[in-house]
């Protein structure tokens, strides 16, 4: 390996580290009981997926550069060098064998935060220049266009303006709409540009759902992307850039409000690392669709008919929202105002099994096959269910679980929590 | 003063100063900064984390691997319980009745026979052996070790010399091998009670 090259991804671990780093970079006693927590491992069963591999590789580059111990007897305390060999390794587990779901996390025996120091891994990595060129055209298209699937704003617009005229329709108002760059509005809306290119009916749903709210509410036609790939590809000032993108823009437009559209990762990575990735607090209230659906549903300000949504429904928790964001509550609350029964999955909650597209691992073709392997262990749990509707408020999810009912022939409908919520919808006159 | 002792005792001191600057880099190194506005409760969270998150029943790392789990707690019990004993030892505090040196030098036989078991399973087990380096086996193999000795100790008093010696090369080991979780344990459970209960994930909702 060129020397200039293992510098740039030493010095990511060089200089001040924090201590969270440090802990976690020392915690670890290799005593491999997370194995079983970790659906790479559970599906693939090689020791290579066992979590604690995936620390060690920064865990043993961190001791042998940056400890007298490590430097002095590498050997004894199982410090390694940095070489082609290793990087290569942390490409494949670290970017293609960890989500970074967190389900070890709670179970190992320490509490070793296992994808805090993944994310580690990545940004050495990313400073190598060793980003999969799949992930990293993710993040160029976003830095680039505005949103990670390259959508022109003429196009985007003309999918809005379709969507406005089909919801007059049904509404039978001129005055229900999906209003584009309006100033003042007390909600800047963010999508998953998924949604604009594959999925416009979920933006209808949510464009009705405020219908019914009586909401005046925003989208911004250039910058309206939820995503943050940058949150993946461990490039922190592309990540910044990214968020940046959605906090200039309620700030040009005057929003009150930031409501996070239906995506896990781009959640946590607005809510929960964009302040760090600006170096500042936001002055504005952010909040994710789920919250806002289930305030609206507490308030009164919507109407809802269970017996609309008859099948049997099974919620899929997105990591980022559930265990990593808390939402457990608000999507049970909205689910089971919404349909007349829902059933869980075992295991459900915090303890829920990544479907296998997070970590960016649904943008990178390269692990298609493990993907899809891995996400057995999701397809099962649906299936036992029994379920004939799986709910889920991130697109990602719902793109993996897609794959997932076509290759294990599942048969069920795969839906967000805005689709479940807008059929259900009881539509007041005169609203 | 014994020459063992002083040995003993400068071990004591080494492995004691070393944990200490560790600490003391680590407090400086200070927080991550965390600008985000929070929805849970830190302070709830972190008390769960050291609680009742770590109970057997919350942890697949116990309840899907009951005998190792049990193994491991008797193995921990036995270290603090000879370190304790270490102390009580060096400092001479008071003579441990023959009664009670015999019941707890059993104790800790069984104690580092689980530590045994735990060595034996790493040798053993194709995932954990492709884990491990030689940080692994020299630190489960000196603690158990050292329990022995202690137990040793205990039994017979012409153990002496060897226990000192023993216990001296554990202590100078703790700081630099995987011992030195003892440290870094107390921060981790801090770090992911902070982490889960300013998001609201701990301590968990009970759903009705
Ligand atoms: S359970 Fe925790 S301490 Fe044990 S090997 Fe896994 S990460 Fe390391
Ligand atoms: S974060 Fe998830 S995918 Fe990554 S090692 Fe842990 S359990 Fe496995």
């Amino acid at each position: 390996m060129e020397r200039n090259i293992k510098k740039k991804g030493l010095d990511v671990l060089a200089g001040k580290i924090d201590n969270k780093l440090l802990t976690n970079l020392n915690s670890c006693v290799r005593c491999g009981l997370c194995a079983d927590s970790c659906m790479f491992f559970k599906a693939l069963n090689e020791p290579k997926y066992i979590p604690a591999r995936k620390v060690a590789l920064v865990s043993s580059v961190y001791r042998r550069y940056f400890t007298l111990s490590g430097k002095i007897a590498p050997v004894l305390v199982n410090a390694k060098e940095l070489d082609d060999h290793a990087a290569e390794e942390m490409v494949d587990l670290l970017f293609g064998a960890c989500t970074m779901c967190g389900r070890c996390v709670k179970h190992c025996s320490i509490g070793v935060d296992i994808p805090y120091v993944v994310r580690k891994g990545r940004e050495m990595l990313a400073a190598m220049d060793m980003v999969p060129d799949t992930l990293q055209a993710t993040v160029d298209s976003a830095l680039t266009t505005g949103n990670n699937m390259g959508i022109p704003e003429e196009e985007f617009t003309g999918t809005i303006q379709w969507m406005e005229e089909e919801l007059i329709d049904e509404m039978g108002d001129e005055k229900a709409r999906i209003p584009l760059n309006e100033m003042h509005a007390e909600i800047f809306y963010t999508l998953n540009p998924r949604e604009p290119k594959f999925f416009p009916l979920s933006i209808s749903a949510m464009a009705k759902i405020f219908y019914a709210a009586n909401e005046n509410w925003t989208l911004s036609s250039k910058f309206y992307d939820v995503t943050n790939y940058g949150f993946f590809n461990g490039n922190r000032a592309e990540a910044g850039k990214i968020a940046g993108n959605l906090y200039d823009e309620i700030h040009r437009l005057r929003g009150k409000r930031m409501v996070l559209g239906e995506c896990g990762h781009g959640s946590r990575a607005n809510r929960w690392d964009g302040p760090n990735y600006l170096g500042k607090e936001y002055d504005f209230d952010m909040i994710t669709a789920v919250e806002l659906i289930s305030g609206y549903i507490k308030q009164g300000r919507i109407r809802l008919d269970k017996s609309l949504n008859k099948e049997v429904v099974t919620i899929h928790d997105p990591c980022n929202l559930v265990r990593n964001g808390g939402l457990l509550e608000e999507i049970r609350h909205i689910v089971s105002a919404s349909c007349d029964s829902y059933t869980e999955m075992a295991p459900f909650g915090n303890e829920n099994f990544c479907c296998g597209g997070g970590g960016g691992l649904l943008a990178m073709s390269e692990y298609n096959d493990r993907r899809i392997k891995v996400g057995e262990i999701k397809a099962e749990q649906i299936r036992k269910t029994g379920a004939k509707v799986v709910v889920t408020p991130c697109h990602n999810c719902v793109d993996q679980l897609s794959q997932l009912n076509h290759t294990f022939k599942l048969g069920v409908k795969i839906k967000t929590i805005a689709e479940l919520v807008a059929d259900a919808l009881v539509i007041r006159k005169n609203n | 003063m014994k020459w063992y002792i002083i040995i003993a005792l400068a071990a004591l001191a080494i492995s004691v100063a070393m944990l200490l600057i560790q600490l003391i880099k680590l407090i400086s190194a200070g927080k991550p900064k965390d600008l985000s506005k929070g929805s849970g409760n830190i302070s709830a969270g972190v008390a769960y984390s050291y609680t009742k998150a770590m109970s057997p029943m919350e942890k697949e790392s116990a309840y899907l691997h009951l005998p190792t789990y049990a193994a491991g707690m008797i193995y921990h019990a036995g270290i603090f319980a000879s370190l304790l004993l270490f102390l009580l030892f060096i400092s001479s505090l008071f003579e441990i009745p023959q009664g009670i040196s015999i019941i707890a030098g059993a104790i800790l036989v069984i104690s580092g026979l689980c530590g045994l078991a735990i060595l034996f399973k790493r040798f053993i087990n194709a995932g954990l052996r492709s884990l491990s380096g030689a940080d692994d086996y020299i630190s489960n193999f000196l603690t158990t070790l050292a329990i022995f000795a202690t137990a040793a100790f205990l039994f017979f008093e012409q153990a002496e010399v060897l226990y000192y010696m023993i216990v001296s090369v554990l202590l100078l080991w703790i700081p630099l091998g995987k011992t030195r979780h003892l440290l870094y344990f107390f921060f981790a459970r801090y770090h992911l009670g902070y982490f889960f209960g300013k998001r609201g994930t701990w301590p968990p909702k009970s759903l009705k």
